[in-house]
């Protein structure tokens, strides 16, 4: 079977074919179209396609990743959508959880809400926790609402009640009555996107999610008709936040869920290629243009979290909109190619402000006139100037020394090269904190984890980050440029289900656990029979669970099999894995309570290795340049070969730079790279160097 | 000073590691303790010392434990000078005068060796579920005239000997406290977390050595003494005054006066002096000096340098004094353990005065929040129950922006959710919503007040009610002009009774009770308020017509 996955991002649209008779992939880098993503799909894939010699009838499945959803709430261009809600809570979504993400800034503002209050309505109703009903809908308060929303001329609609988690049957008679009275207006229910409690958080991701179908269903349905007139008739998944794909019909109806789509996408690559080389422990870490990406891979999965924020302020945690859908576990800061460095009282700073791609680095040309990352990794001769994007971009190295010297290096009293390096081991220092909150603070230990580095601008400092948290293994794969599509070849179909029952472990018999997993599968097989072959469905468990009292709870990976008298006791037994690995101890006198429960079924007869062909081979003989390295002092002749010409026998010492045509590795003085048998560049670092 | 040579490279290095691990020991916390006031409302800090005791870094949380870190580490080391400490012990102590002003906050500080020698301290706080006295929290403020009432005060003690936890002290703390079980699970959280900062340091100085290490932490103390010498010195010299008052301390006692004035030398000094304030009150409301001064710290660092690391050196500068046996400078035993009340007021009273050295920065005064308890014996469980509630409504107008709606003012704390609530606790909440035309009119309109119903569903219940601005409203700034006042009414849909801002009341099973926060003051004259922010205010509820009629002369009709 012919497998095309493409990942449209906003400078390129990134394409790999997988054919899986001959083992033969390919892959392609386009710009991308904005105006019409279509376009560019349109013609990436007749060039694929010619590439690999191969025909439109002959392709099996088409897997795409995207920021459409992302783009439509940081950019606020969704849709006029309106709430309805319990009558004494408009508020909840303009009032939200009331935390500063600054202590010491009062001058900040919150974040701008999806819908202004007067788009808010309420509905006269009440719910319990239990889900019992206190006092019935009145259908006259409905009635109310939807003259309003019609008034108001609203594309869609959130419904969102208190406690509808526990109970949806207020939320569903809503919708049946929108439904028979404004068939034209999308309704997107709490109890359907995301029925946990706290009410805040469910009502924002149900809002966010009425907020963007019609963009997200508008550019699903573009994009089908124009693969359609093309001659592809095939199935098209679409990678959601959690890692997993669904089908066009379910991102419509929840498009919520594909928000993280591309950045997911390049974590299962990474643990893919973990796996590969028989890691199942990995830290991923893609460092691209404007921010860098910190995930994890857990016993060969993908960590997932239950929850995550859009658009973050100064990368705070806090400062965005938080949305109550399982995505893959990614912590992002502010350190990119383009962030800036400064000096600051005597102290170098580096980023979170960022050149981006326009103006970029000083060393593009086009205006930039603030050093960057990518200037300092330039003057450090870390990069070619000849060679950048494979030498379709010229370099300007000395603009880039100018910016340093006369920005850093003078008002500090510190050398070109030193200046240089001052930026870069501070970008690597801010990843580090990054990585030590990835690592260390949720319980995984450095040591016992390989590093899988991507992105164009995280080879260059990988090794140096691994040294510093004491990570002995890092590895660069093969089409670390087109990362996020090539984990789409490895994604598999995967549906997530969850709701929340707040429980005392230990009165529980194990039939209460039945009930809520016995619903929770109910409701998943609904979604399941749109994805097609349900026999080989993998099931899996997760909860929610904390000490009784306590505020936050962890990540519990259940026992799967029967649910029986046993299973509370072996929930506790999870339970206590967990927070042991959290937070190093136990506390064997308090009680446990489960909070949240999760069922995730995924079906894996898709996945399977995939090795990536390189996308061009520029054999160039070996070189030498003069590239900064501290344990020699300073510059010092380094070694340069393209990765195109290395074989698995060779052993490259560091210092040395391998170049690829979409990202430069640096090895540094004590280590070794060296080529595995699936072209993955596998780097050891020297324990004696690590902290 | 003569910086000694140090490169700004391995510098920056150092300094970013301090404040990671200042973060890290606070997430570790903030993630495992039990304490409501912990992990809603960060009521907790860390913060890394050096040899001598002074602070180098200070981690992200609490600003009520902004001054008080420092001298609380200097007073546990007056007790245990280094020469009595060895590697694995940890000093516990909790004391009103010496730590931050109520009994609930316990600090742990923790020597760190390197080589066997002494080479600094980490240190964190927590405020503790309960340390006894006369009400479930410690901080019952009516009725309470002395500390003794307030639970149980802890001088500093080796809470920790080379590395174990000393079970006599723990027994006998655990005896006096209601829910022992989490006020254990707290402390160790606290020592756990400490071990871990701990371990980072020792690796710092391995990594550095103590003689590169130790010239940075002069160098940091040295950087940000200056960085807030040359912010003070752009404030424009002079003496500058504000009063306002609190309403009282309960039911029948009167008005306590808060009173400063902050002098600017134009060199790089100020002082802080509230000793025009009222003397000290018969209730556990008083602030002592230790909590005057993070509030006031806390309120010149947000003016003048709000994203600059904490450290000792940024103190320096910064001189705040009160009148022994004031409101603001008692001491023991008088009772604290209610002060929480005071922190927005301590920020509102310095910005009333620096509003006139410095118009741009001030804002009209918050809105006040409110810190009600419910408790009682559960009808179906037979177990107490004690709901903690947090209600925080909007900021005041700024200049060139209306007031932040429902915002946690000066203390940084997320609310609780109603669905939560309601899952632990035999209540209902009936109502949550802005208080349409309470914002202060001004040229920026303050934020609006909150309006929080709760019904109670148990057969009998107490409330102990925390409020304030029932009597003085939050004032507005430069023409603008001061919210709505705050009430609270026990049963608002029937004979509704006012309730007082501090009282205790009795419930019965059905009682509601409204909880109604002021609205926070305008900034700049009223005439000045752009006609489309009006149609703005009233297309989205937040005034009414008859609002924009009466607050800003609106002449308009909504056909």
């Amino acid at each position: 079977m012919i497998r095309i996955a493409f990942d449209i991002g906003g400078t390129f649209t990134d394409f790999v074919l997988h054919d899986a008779a001959s083992d033969v992939t390919s892959t392609l880098k386009i710009p991308s179209t904005p105006d019409d993503p279509g376009r560019a799909v349109i013609s990436g894939f007749a060039e694929l396609l010619e590439l690999a010699g191969t025909k439109a009838e002959a392709l099996g499945s088409v897997l795409h990743a995207t920021t459409i959803a992302t783009n439509a709430i940081l950019e606020r261009k969704g849709a006029s959508t309106g709430l309805i809600t319990t009558e004494g809570f408009r508020d909840v979504l303009i009032i939200g959880r009331q935390k500063r993400y600054e202590t010491y800034d009062l001058y900040i503002d919150k974040p701008e809400p999806l819908i202004p209050r007067q788009h808010i309505l309420e509905v006269s109703e009440r719910l319990d926790q239990s889900g019992d009903v206190i006092n019935e809908l009145d259908m006259a308060s409905v009635d109310h609402a939807i003259d309003t929303l019609l008034s108001t001329e609203r594309e869609t609609v959130a419904v969102s009640l208190l406690h509808a988690y526990a109970n949806p049957v207020h939320e569903r008679a809503i919708r049946d009555r929108i439904k028979a009275r404004a068939p034209k207006i999308s309704v997107s229910l709490s109890s359907d996107v995301s029925p946990k409690f706290r009410e805040y958080e469910r009502t924002n991701t149900t809002v966010a999610n009425a907020y963007i179908t019609p963009t997200v269903e508008r550019y699903i349905s573009r994009l089908q008709s124009a693969l359609g007139q093309q001659g592809y008739q095939q199935e098209l998944f679409i990678m959601q936040s959690s890692g997993g794909l669904v089908t066009p019909a379910m991102a419509k109806n929840y498009p919520i869920r594909i928000i993280e789509s591309g950045p997911a996408a390049g974590v299962l690559m990474a643990g893919q290629v973990g796996c590969d080389e028989g890691f199942d422990h990995v830290i991923t870490f893609d460092m691209g243009g404007t921010t860098a990406k910190l995930g994890a891979v857990d016993d060969g999965s993908p960590a997932v979290a239950s929850t995550f924020e859009v658009g973050h302020v100064r990368y705070k945690k806090g400062s965005g909109l938080p949305i109550n859908i399982p995505a893959v576990e990614l912590l992002e800061i502010g350190a990119g190619g383009g962030s800036i460095a400064r000096n600051e009282q005597g102290i170098i700073s580096v980023g979170p402000d960022s050149a981006g791609a326009d103006p970029g680095p000083v060393c593009y040309g086009q205006g930039g006139t603030e050093p960057t990352i990518t200037d300092a990794n330039l003057v450090l001769g870390y990069i070619d100037p000849d060679w950048f994007n494979g030498g379709t971009i010229h370099l300007d190295k000395d603009a880039a020394a100018n910016a340093i010297l006369t920005q850093i290096g003078k008002p500090l009293d510190l050398s070109l090269g030193e200046a240089a390096w001052g930026i870069h081991l501070i970008a690597t220092m801010n990843m580090e904190n990054a990585l030590r909150v990835v690592s260390v603070e949720r319980g995984r230990d450095p040591r016992t984890h390989a590093m899988v580095a991507f992105g164009g601008a995280g080879p260059l400092h990988a090794a140096r980050l691994a040294r510093a948290v004491g990570i002995p293994t890092v590895i660069v794969p093969r089409g670390a440029g087109v990362g996020s599509a090539v984990g789409l070849l490895q994604a598999a179909p995967r549906i997530d289900v969850s709701t929340t029952k707040v429980m005392d472990l230990h009165d529980e018999t194990g039939e209460q656990i039945a009930e809520i997993f016995s619903g929770l599968e109910e409701r998943a097989q609904n979604d399941l029979a749109s994805l097609g072959d349900v026999f080989s469905v993998r099931w899996s468990r997760q909860g929610y669970m904390r000490y009784v009292g306590q505020g936050f709870e962890v990540q519990v990976d259940l026992p799967s099999g029967p649910i029986d008298e046993t299973y509370a006791t072996r929930t506790i037994e999870a339970f206590d894995t967990a927070y042991l690995k959290a937070h190093k101890f136990l506390d064997r006198e308090a009680r446990i309570e489960a909070v949240d429960w999760n069922l995730a079924a995924t079906l894996p007869q898709y996945q399977q290795t995939i090795k990536i062909s390189p996308m061009k081979d520029d054999k160039r003989p070996p070189r030498k340049r003069q590239a900064w390295f501290p344990e020699a002092d300073g510059f010092t002749e380094t070694t340069v070969m393209d990765r195109a010409i290395l074989i698995p026998e060779d052993i490259v010492a560091g210092p040395a730079i391998v170049e690829d045509v979409d990202c430069t590795t640096i090895i540094l003085p004590g280590d070794q790279a060296q080529l595995s048998q699936d072209g993955h560049l596998i780097i050891a670092i020297n324990q004696e160097t690590t902290s | 000073m003569k910086e000694k040579p140090i490169d700004p490279i391995t510098l920056t290095v150092i300094w970013n590691t301090l404040l990671s691990i200042a973060e890290e020991l606070g997430t570790t916390l903030r993630n495992t303790a039990f304490s409501e006031g912990v992990r809603e409302g960060d009521d907790f800090s860390t913060a890394l010392f050096d040899r001598n005791g002074r602070m180098i870094a200070q981690g992200n949380f609490s600003p009520g434990h902004l001054g008080s870190m420092p001298a609380c580490t200097k007073h546990a080391i007056d007790y245990f000078p280094g020469e009595t400490l060895s590697p694995g012990d940890s000093i516990l102590l909790n004391d009103s005068f010496m730590c931050s002003g109520h009994f609930p906050d316990c600090f742990q500080v923790m020597p760190i060796f390197f080589e066997s020698e002494l080479v600094g301290f980490v240190a964190c706080s927590a405020h503790q579920v309960d340390m006894g006295g006369a009400a479930p929290g410690s901080q019952k403020v009516h009725g309470v005239t002395e500390s003794f009432q307030e639970g149980l005060r802890i001088l500093p003690v080796k809470f920790v000997r080379g590395g174990q936890i000393d079970e006599d002290i723990l027994r006998l703390v655990l005896g006096n406290v209601r829910m022992p079980e989490k006020v254990r699970g707290d402390l160790l959280a606290q020592h756990t977390a400490n071990l871990s900062a701990a371990s980072r340091m020792h690796q710092l100085f391995q990594d550095h050595g103590i003689a590169t290490i130790e010239n940075a932490f002069e160098l940091i103390l040295h950087r940000s003494e200056r960085t807030m010498r040359e912010a003070l010195a752009a404030v424009p010299a002079g003496t500058y005054s504000f009063e306002d008052y609190l309403d009282d301390y309960g039911p029948g006692t009167e008005p306590i006066k808060m009173a400063v004035d902050i002098t600017f030398d134009g060199e790089g000094s100020v002082e802080l002096d509230f000793s025009r304030s009222s003397d000290t009150v018969p209730a556990a409301i008083n602030s002592y000096i230790n909590y005057t001064r993070a509030y006031a710290l806390f309120a010149i660092k947000v003016f003048c340098d709000e994203l600059q690391p904490q450290t000792e050196g940024a103190m320096r500068p910064i001189k705040i004094t009160a009148r022994e046996g004031s409101f603001f400078n008692p001491s023991f035993p008088t009772p604290s353990g209610g002060r929480a009340i005071l922190q927005v007021r301590i920020f509102d009273a310095i910005n009333g005065a620096i509003a006139k050295a410095l118009p741009h920065r001030a804002m009209g005064a918050f809105s006040h929040w409110s810190n009600p308890n419910f408790g009682g014996l559960h009808d179906e469980t037979g177990l107490p129950f004690v709901m903690y509630d947090l209600s925080l409504a909007g900021y005041g107008g700024r200049q060139g922006k209306d007031g932040v709606e429902a915002l946690s003012p000066v203390m940084n704390c997320s609310n609780i959710p109603v669905e939560v609530h309601e899952t632990h606790n035999p209540i209902r909440v009936r109502r949550l919503e802005f208080i349409q035309d309470s914002g202060g009119p001004g040229k920026w309109r303050g934020g609006c007040g909150l309006r929080k119903d709760i019904e109670m569903l148990n057969s009998t219940a107490v409330l102990s009610h925390l409020g304030d601005r029932h009597r003085f409203p939050s004032y507005g700034l430069f023409g603008g002009e001061p919210g709505i006042l705050a009430e609270t009414f026990l049963n608002p849909d029937g004979n509704a009774e006012p309730l007082h801002s501090k009282g205790m009341y009795d419930l019965k099973k059905g009682d509601v009770v409204s909880f109604r926060l002021s609205g926070a003051g305008g900034y700049g004259p009223v005439a000045e308020r752009d006609p489309n922010a009006i149609a703005q205010d009233l297309a989205e509820g937040y005034i009414s017509e008859e609002g924009a009629h009466r607050d800003y002369g609106w002449q308009g009709s909504s056909d």
